[in-house]
């Protein structure tokens, strides 16, 4: 084998990101992480634990375990908070980094706050104590340890760029952003994965009465969305089934169109969902506030009547649509999109694989993937990645 | 929390054997065969038919051929294959299971007779390849998910017959529960076969369908014009069941590895996944493990290849030397720590050997040995019972908490709460173990006598063990445990039994918190 270090560089840090990362560190193959981000674990990082009393597969400590392996890995450099600025290709790949836009939207607010507020600053820090050696005591990148803005080589890039959160106030209609308890699933993701539990924004009082909205963003003509994001079926589930386990009294409702499958065992966890929770076979229009508070919908009934419900807190069940930087990164890299503005791969048994020879996608760049599948898919990119850097001479 | 500095661990090297067994001829068997080979790795692949397509590869293939016994520890398994009656030994390092799904038509769940003109989606697609034209201007009434869940899979093949049915100026009806559309480009054909005028009826329940020869009758509550319905479609197109291979059941028994759902040759366990088994260097890949497309399966058979790279290497591995070492003379062969071990790492020769090859370390053996015969290099009982004493001997006046954590889940929690300074009690003493199986009862009756006022044994969650029952076994000792304080009169309240996953801080915090208000309320321990 030749002697001469191999490097691959890893565009994204999410868990598609770390995983092909530290599959090729495996192999001896040194790993330059670049994260637009302050921190690692891009957006399943920043999801809860959705067992009940028994495991639910969601796969959120797999990332936890990954991002540990991966922060613990000499043969990986990590570059947070910058972002690919050029690349040219000429033999190796030659790549210049530029400052990232940080887009952790707690991150202004909590830098200096950590000493005062670590919890709440928890979200700031990367939301895993593995992120947490990059900062500095008062909670910002320690420049010592990352973000430095400098040109790298490379024999081969992936390009993990991950996906975008369907921005909710798209659908106006739900007034999200307006309605203090019209959150997302990314915000009750975040809110327990920080605090261990839910609460409505309005008053901090756990919620007796919750609606889950499904595809928000997703199968969407009218958005032009005409792809199942495959992600939000399974999340909502579980979080439902995981928040009537530890609020038995809390009424939960599922607005929806057409259930996914959750995992292999999926029959048997429909059922319990069944047992437990509303099945509403619409997707409500509009929301409206009542005095206090609370959340008025109006959707047709089984019996096709106009009916009306009132939650104290609705869950949109936001999708996974495609990166807001995919086309400036086509560029960058000489890659094309798809028909829905996710990477386009050139061999539909391998997509992974790209028109550009040295460069592969891992994850949701590719489409919508949930988290054990974005491995599965990191994996496959790194083994092709690996062929690659070896045959290269 | 202490953490001291382990003593270095002795180390020994392993040669290992680095050829790979394949089982399953078709195309994931055919992929893992072809990249753990470019690997340079030497691979035999075998397939329980006669034939594989392509026939050339750059590996051995041995058709006809079954796997019929094996034995050993990874790094040197022997794997007997029987061909026609012959039996052909090969001495393998590691072995991939990639046997194929089959599928079974479903009509018999609708009450229904495979006819003329009620068929199974293989059928249809078979006719659709060879005579297309035969199918002009009729219509076609597909039936899936309704007794069983249907899968994207299913909804996939029945849209791409669809189309083609379309070409035919046929008119298409589906009937379906939900419209499983989680893959990758499924919605786009979805909507595709609705603009080309086909027509989906989404049904809470199954239509009701009478078939009298040549008559079929489709009765049915249309959800949008909300009154029954009756259609009498030419053609009947039955949803097919994509089963395991009817080998698998027997491999597992063979390979002793776990069955999943739906008979699966892997648990429904995110450490598994994507393509590890519960035993080290056998793995299951494609639909020998999940019902997957063609895509996913190939996805699976780069993973395996790495995995393999993994764990064959260049045919050296190290391993400490004293992971889980047997006393020779304690032991007495009873096979307490062979029928217990959740990663078929044990083996005997005059007394029970652990392979530190396929040894995870997880302790499950030593604490179950009813001879006390088994010692984990980095866990031995007299270093724990140490650990638990001084632990207990660090007093403050606040309640004192023995706390007994999971490495891969408790564990990480505890550093999450206290890197993000949540609250935790001022008498709160933490003690590593590998997995909740290597807590002792004695560890817990021991804190109790050492004065600890309450002791929380925490595990991962039913189903994320990485060691499959460690948590189990640690529910069950502390149910055994809380029998012998009802009988002594000591409040089972101070001893709780407690599951959680590795990222979550703040419940860690919070669980503390209750333990430390619970002690409050029952006061000092009766053993101080």
């Amino acid at each position: 084998m030749d002697k001469k270090q191999k490097k691959v560089i890893v565009i994204g840090g999410g868990i598609a990101g770390l995983t092909a990362a530290w599959e090729m560190a495996r192999k001896n193959i040194a790993v330059d992480i670049v994260e637009k981000a302050d921190f690692l674990g891009g957006h399943a990082i920043q999801y809860s634990c959705k067992a009940t009393d028994e495991c639910r597969q969601c796969g959120a400590c797999s990332v936890e375990a990954m991002l540990k392996n991966v922060v613990n890995e000499p043969l990986i450099t990590v570059h947070l908070g910058t972002q690919v600025e050029k690349v040219n290709q000429n033999g190796q790949f030659e790549i210049s980094l530029k400052a990232g836009d940080i887009t952790n939207p707690n991150g202004e607010k909590c830098a200096d706050a950590y000493e005062t507020d670590p919890i709440g600053c928890a979200a700031a820090r990367g939301y895993s104590r593995h992120n947490a050696m990059f900062y500095d005591a008062k909670g910002q990148l320690d420049p010592e340890k990352t973000g430095k803005t400098e040109n790298l080589a490379a024999d081969a890039i992936i390009l993990a760029s991950g996906f975008q959160p369907f921005p909710a106030e798209k659908k106006p209609t739900y007034n999200y952003g307006i309605f203090d308890n019209v959150i997302t699933g990314m915000d009750l993701e975040r809110c327990k994965r920080v605090h261990g539990g839910l609460f409505c924004p309005s008053d901090k009082r756990v919620p007796e009465k919750v609606a889950f909205i499904q595809c928000v963003g997703s199968r969407d003509e009218r958005l032009g969305n005409l792809w199942c994001s495959q992600a939000c079926c399974p999340y909502a589930l579980r979080s439902a089934e995981a928040l009537k386990y530890k609020y038995p009294d809390m009424d939960i409702t599922i607005f929806y169109m057409d259930i996914q499958n959750t995992g292999k065992d999926y029959s048997v966890f429909y059922e319990k969902c069944r047992e437990n929770l509303n099945f509403i076979r619409t997707i409500p229009v509009d929301m409206y506030k009542t005095e206090d508070d609370k959340i008025q919908t109006r959707f047709m009934d089984d019996e096709g009547k106009p009916t009306e419900d009132i939650f104290d807190l609705v869950v949109l069940s936001i999708g996974i649509t495609p990166g807001a930087d995919n086309k400036q990164l086509t560029e960058i890299l000489g890659l094309e999109l798809d028909e829905d503005g996710f990477f386009q791969a050139s061999d539909i048994l391998s997509p992974t694989l790209t028109v550009k020879e040295g460069i592969f996608i891992a994850g949701t760049a590719q489409g919508p993937k949930t988290i054990d599948v974005s491995m599965a898919h990191a994996g496959q990119a790194a083994r092709e990645a690996i062929r690659f850097v070896r045959e290269a001479k | 929390m202490n953490t001291e500095t382990k003593p270095t661990v002795e180390m020994e090297e392993i040669t290992i054997n680095t050829d790979v067994l394949v089982i399953g001829g078709g195309p994931t068997g055919l992929k893992a065969g072809a990249e753990i080979t470019e690997s340079g790795y030497k691979v035999t692949l075998v397939e329980k038919t006669d034939t594989i397509t392509p026939e050339d590869t750059s590996f051995e293939v041995l058709t006809g051929t079954c796997l019929v016994d094996n034995r050993g520890i990874p790094g040197d398994f022997t794997a007997r294959l029987e061909k026609k009656g012959e039996i052909i030994e090969r001495k393998v390092g590691a072995i991939v299971v990639a046997t194929d799904a089959c599928y079974e038509p479903l009509n018999e769940d609708y009450s229904l007779t495979l006819a003329d003109n009620v068929v199974a989606q293989s059928e249809l697609e078979a006719s659709l390849g060879s005579n297309a034209d035969d199918f002009d201007k009729k219509t076609v009434a597909f039936v899936t998910g309704f007794y069983r869940e249907s899968n994207p899979l299913a909804l996939e093949r029945i849209l791409n017959s669809a189309l083609i049915l379309q070409e035919q100026e046929c008119t298409v009806y589906v009937y379906v529960n939900n419209i499983k559309v989680a893959a990758d480009g499924l919605d786009r054909l979805y909507k595709e076969v609705r603009d080309n005028g086909g027509t989906y009826f989404k049904l809470e329940t199954p239509p009701e369908i009478t078939q009298d020869g040549a008559d079929l009758t489709v009765t049915f509550e249309d959800p949008v014009l909300r009154r029954s319905m009756d259609l009498s479609p030419d053609l009947i197109v039955v949803e097919e069941a994509i089963l395991p291979d009817d080998l698998n059941e027997g491999l597992a028994e063979i390979l002793r590895i776990h069955t999943g759902p739906l008979g699966l040759l892997q648990k429904n366990n995110v450490h598994r996944f994507p393509v590890l088994s519960n035993r080290e260097g056998i793995f299951v890949i494609g639909s020998a493990r999940q019902t997957c497309g063609l895509s996913a399966a190939l996805a699976d058979a780069g993973n395996v290849a790495l995995e393999v790279e993994n764990l064959l290497g260049n045919g050296k591995r190290t391993a400490a030397k004293d992971q889980a070492v047997v006393d020779r003379d304690k032991c007495v062969i009873c096979l307490t720590c062979y029928r217990c071990c959740p990663h078929g790492a044990i083996y005997w020769d005059n007394r029970a050997i652990i392979s530190p090859v396929a040894c995870q370390g997880c302790g499950i053996c030593a604490s179950e040995c009813p001879m006390d015969a088994i010692q984990l290099g980095d866990f031995k009982d007299e270093e724990m019972q140490k650990a638990v004493k001084e632990s207990v001997v660090a007093k403050s006046d606040e309640p004192n908490i023995v706390a007994f954590c999971c490495r891969n889940s408790a564990l990480e929690a505890a550093e999450m709460a206290s890197e993000f300074k949540m609250t935790l009690p001022a008498g709160l003493h933490m003690i590593e173990v590998p997995c909740a199986g290597k807590i002792d009862i004695d560890f817990i009756m021991n804190a109790f006598v050492e004065g600890a006022d309450g002791v929380i044994v925490m595990a991962c969650h039913a189903g994320n063990c990485k060691s499959e029952q460690g948590n189990t076994y640690a529910k069950w000792r502390v149910a055994d445990a809380h029998r012998m304080m009802t009988e002594t009169g000591f409040e089972t309240e101070r001893l709780q039994f407690v599951t959680l996953a590795s990222n979550m801080g703040s419940e860690f915090s919070s669980i503390m918190a209750d333990m430390e208000k619970t002690l409050k309320e029952l006061g000092p321990s009766p053993l101080k």
